[in-house]
């Protein structure tokens, strides 16, 4: 494997997978500040194999996977020769409609990779109408980042959904993209979002356990919906099994629009 | 054949492609639109554009992606 030090080696690497592709396949979707960030922390590395690129990208105390390559028989080829899969804790998602997925998860399973978790994305078009704003709710301050990140560790799996490095949480505080509660002194809850132009993703929204049942939730939610009026489409991501979650996020009117995200462990990943 | 603005209503129908002139800077095309719409533009162009090509400038609004496929091959 070989660190990545510019993102040409990445769009270099891709080009050279998808050349003479058949049936391109990837779950690489790299955003350009994201991919500069992770290359000036020094997390990303490739292997080269006949018509696949295989990018790792380290992630706490494991990796993630990501793959583009030529057509599927390419991806298996070039996984069942990765070293780092059979010695490493490795974590890789299949991102698609169901078609798409049925198509290349036996390829990864075939390649000692299990089911995991499943995420689905909800959407909807438009901000709904919501109640009058509270002062119960603020932006995150820099002073808050280490219980942010405490809380989002606290409240999600760090395998199964793409927690933020400290970086990244340092960043999204400085852009104005965590709304939290604080009560008692703690920091209560918090709403992480990501907004580009007329589009806007939650990406956490969380409550901690000792606050439950104070409509904090709901407060973060109604001053996120506040702030972004001219945005037209929301969305974000959540566990397929989290009922409950998928239930109030229902409430606001979020609906799946259809795209999957099937995380898969290797066998070094705890069940 | 389809238009490269019928490609981009029937990934984001909810947005009005021909009113903005940064797809990526609105917000109106994320990272998973962009591999889709690849997809869908080599599909209907018969062409296969480079992965040294997929980056936000040359899809920022129609001329761009027009430009990227005339260069690529395709017939518009």
């Amino acid at each position: 494997m070989s660190p990545i030090r510019t993102p040409a080696q990445v769009f270099d690497a891709i080009q050279q997978a998808k050349a003479g592709a058949t049936a391109f396949c990837t779950n690489f979707f790299p955003v350009d500040s994201k991919l500069q960030a992770w290359i000036a922390h020094g997390e990303l590395s490739v292997a080269w194999h006949p018509g696949a690129a295989f990018f790792f990208r380290n992630d706490r105390d494991f990796q993630r996977l990501y793959f583009c390559a030529a057509n599927e028989s390419a991806l298996e080829q070039g996984l069942a020769v990765t070293p780092a899969l059979k010695t490493g804790r490795v974590m890789t998602d299949l991102v698609g409609n169901e078609a798409a997925l049925s198509r290349l998860l036996p390829v990864i399973e075939q390649s000692g990779f299990r089911c995991y978790t499943r995420l689905q994305r909800l959407a909807r078009i438009g901000r709904p109408e919501t109640g009058p704003g509270t002062s119960s709710t603020d932006f995150a301050e820099s002073t808050d980042a280490a219980a942010v990140l405490r809380l989002i560790e606290n409240a999600f799996d760090r395998y199964g959904e793409q927690l933020p490095t400290p970086y990244e949480i340092e960043s999204a505080i400085q852009h104005r993209q965590v709304l939290v509660a604080r009560h008692d002194g703690e920091l209560s809850g918090l709403l992480f979002f990501e907004t580009q132009g007329l589009a806007s993703t939650v990406r956490f929204w969380a409550v901690a356990e000792k606050f439950h049942s104070r409509r904090i939730g709901s407060a973060l939610m109604q001053h996120y919906f506040q702030i972004h009026g001219p945005v037209r489409r929301f969305s974000l991501w959540v566990n397929s099994g989290n009922e409950n979650a998928i239930t109030k996020y229902r409430h606001y009117g979020y609906t799946p629009d259809g795209l999957i995200d099937q995380a898969l462990a290797n066998a070094k990943i705890p069940a | 054949m389809k238009s490269v603005a019928e490609i981009l209503k029937e990934i984001r129908p909810e947005f009005d492609f021909a009113a903005s002139s940064d797809f990526i800077a609105d917000g109106m095309l994320d990272s998973f639109d962009m591999v889709t719409l690849v997809a869908a533009l080599d599909k209907n162009y018969s062409i296969s554009i480079l992965g040294t090509d997929i980056v936000p400038e040359n899809f920022q609004n129609l001329q761009t992606i027009e430009a990227l496929l005339r260069k690529t091959g395709a017939k518009l």
